[in-house]
């Protein structure tokens, strides 16, 4: 590809996890003679993302979605594999890298608690030496797009959670990094809050030209953000693409919904139908049918003749099941 | 990563500046948490100054115990450092990640507190012993060269118990409660440190543990410095023993942190 920013090949982790009970002494046993169960987080992952592209990471819990974002961001080292981003290998942790990276974790703030956002923003571009005059258009800009002007002298501790993952953008933005990594941005928002920050990464993604790779478990999330999906699944990558054709490949069922003319259920009893669909769903006279993704013409045009049919729709099953689906039998 | 920590960076001193102004906020708090640490020296200097009464315990009156003790406490404020207890918690609970994605080596954020800290409770703490000074009647004979000497062996013993607790405070990459190793330090340095009595009067073989242990350099030392308690060899001895110690807890630290970081980069805290 070119103008490849991320580079993923092979990439493997296992963890030692260590084995210890607790305690003094048995923490000072486990010093000098360590033991480890070996767990399989990520098998041999490879995938490359252009520059300014925004790409959806998703996959159960304990998929290895964290792991492969930590392992981009140079916080885990690999058990095996190449990586790299903006030509730099992450876990060397240059500074020059560490400019050109940003990475924002929905559980963890990187905000001082007991000063308003703009003296830790103040201290971040200092940190990531920005020059003065750039740090005030980046923070203007940034503080206009998320309409956060109010909050900037508020102390952190008074905010809201909506309003600390805000900062949290700016926070990690300040710097204009190349690559923005975003794990679990939208952890616990209300939705008009979801809807706002998508908002925003869209625009800045447009605007800015930066590469986002995001992990959700909100769908909506990855929806209305990123036109290309890589699911894990127990550490190897099931369906790189876009959501869509995931949705097809897994889901090859159309979700037929008809409402019936009153009448017709007076015994409450089901009708006749063809062979191939499956009752979802019966109650007084709505009936939602799953039939094959190949025969939803045939089929609907035959319920058509057979059934007193008021109303008729035909729709794709909802991304969560398709999800769903994946997550719990892995695609099978 | 050790490359580059002491050299000035504007980074380093923003955050400084930033953890200073967040602590400004509990003031009152550290303010009481320096009173507590303040109480056992100052009741060990009641009780030795008792002791002495109007003549004198192994040629220290009741003014030197007065001297000895107050310039012991500034000393302890100032090179306590409680930094070392926040480490630990950083490493278990993943907050380290934080530290690693920014592009200065991660020591900065241990300097910053420590001289954002030093800053907040020196100003309580010195008021109270220029009063204690007056109150007390501290008798002092200072020269210019005990004078001299002190600056460099007060900032060596705070760079020596910094460290020294540093090392033992990355021992959380191994094990789940390695602070309780913090607080043997804290014990330690409260008997041989010159906390209980000054060095000079511990019995025999407490006395020369004291000498050799790291320990009495990261407090008592240089208030016997500035006392005059010492001879020329013996605070050349001192000096040497002290820079060692110093020394062999940089390399410590600088080792435990790699081997560390290359575990936690591993395992994923």
């Amino acid at each position: 590809m070119e103008n490849t920013i991320i580079r993923v090949k092979e990439l493997t982790k296992t963890y030692r996890v260590p084995v210890r009970a607790e305690g003094l002494g048995a923490s000072l046993k486990s010093l000098f003679k360590p033991t480890y169960s070996e767990v399989s987080a990520v098998q041999a992952i490879s995938f490359e993302i252009p520059q300014g592209e925004m790409v959806g990471l998703i996959g159960p819990n304990g998929a290895g979605k964290t792991t492969t974002l930590k392992m981009l961001a140079g916080l885990l080292h690999p058990t095996s594999g190449q990586v790299s981003v903006a030509g730099y290998e992450p876990w060397q942790r240059q500074p020059q890298y560490l400019r050109r990276i940003s990475m924002v974790m929905g559980n963890k703030s990187q905000m001082l608690w007991d000063i308003p956002p703009l003296d830790s923003f103040r201290v971040l571009g200092e940190i990531y030496s920005v020059p003065k005059k750039e740090f005030e258009r980046n923070l203007e800009e940034l503080v206009q797009l998320l309409e956060m002007k109010e909050l900037l002298t508020k102390p952190v501790r008074n905010l809201s959670l909506g309003e600390r993952m805000k900062c949290e953008l700016t926070a990690s933005l300040l710097h204009r990094p190349s690559v923005l990594f975003l794990d679990e941005p939208t952890l616990g928002l209300d939705v008009s809050m979801q809807l706002r920050l998508r908002r925003f990464l869209a625009d800045y993604n447009r605007s800015s030209g930066t590469t986002v790779i995001l992990t959700s478990h909100y769908m909506a999330d990855v929806m209305a953000l990123c036109p290309r999906v890589i699911l894990i699944h127990h550490g190897k990558i099931l369906h790189d693409g876009e959501l869509g054709t995931l949705a097809r490949r897994m889901m090859p069922f159309k979700i037929l919904r008809i409402t019936l003319k009153q009448e017709s259920m007076a015994d409450n009893e089901l009708p006749e139908l063809p062979d191939g669909v499956e009752v979802l769903e019966a109650e007084s006279n709505n009936l939602n049918l799953r039939v094959p993704r190949d025969e939803a013409a045939a089929i609907t045009a035959k319920l058509l003749e057979t059934l007193n049919v008021a109303d008729l729709t035909i729709e794709d099953p909802s991304i969560e099941a398709v999800i769903d689906q994946v997550y719990t039998d892995g695609g099978q | 990563m050790t490359r580059g920590i002491f050299t000035p960076s504007r980074g380093g001193w923003a955050l400084i500046r930033s953890t200073w102004l967040s602590w400004m906020q509990y003031r009152s708090f550290f303010f009481i948490l320096a009173f507590g640490w303040m109480i056992p020296p100052l009741i060990y200097l009641l009780v030795w100054s008792t002791a002495a009464g109007e003549g004198s315990i192994s040629g220290m009156t009741r003014g030197a115990f007065v001297a000895y003790y107050l310039i012991l406490i500034l000393v302890n404020q100032i090179t306590y450092a409680q930094t070392n207890w926040t480490v630990g918690d950083l490493i278990r609970y993943g907050q380290i990640n934080k530290v690693l994605l920014r592009p200065i080596p991660p020591l900065y954020d241990a300097l910053a507190s420590e001289f954002a800290g030093k800053v907040v409770y020196l100003v309580f703490v010195v008021p109270i012993l220029v009063i204690l000074a007056f109150v007390l009647k501290l008798e002092l004979d200072l020269t210019l060269l005990n004078a001299l000497a002190f600056i460099p062996a007060l900032i060596f013993a705070w760079a020596l118990r910094f460290f020294w607790g540093y090392w033992l405070a990355l021992l959380a990459f191994w094990a789940t409660r390695a602070d309780a190793l913090l607080a043997l330090q804290d014990s330690l340095v409260f008997l041989l440190a010159g906390q209980v009595a000054p060095i000079a009067l511990l019995p025999g073989a407490l006395k020369t543990l004291a000498v050799i242990l790291p320990f009495r350099y990261m407090v008592a030392f240089p208030v016997e410095v500035i006392t005059g308690q010492l001879t020329r060899p013996e605070m050349l001895t001192g000096f040497a023993i002290q820079v060692g110690w110093m020394a062999a807890a940089v390399i410590l630290y600088a080792l435990l942190w790699r081997y560390g970081l290359k575990r936690y980069s591993a395992v994923g805290g």
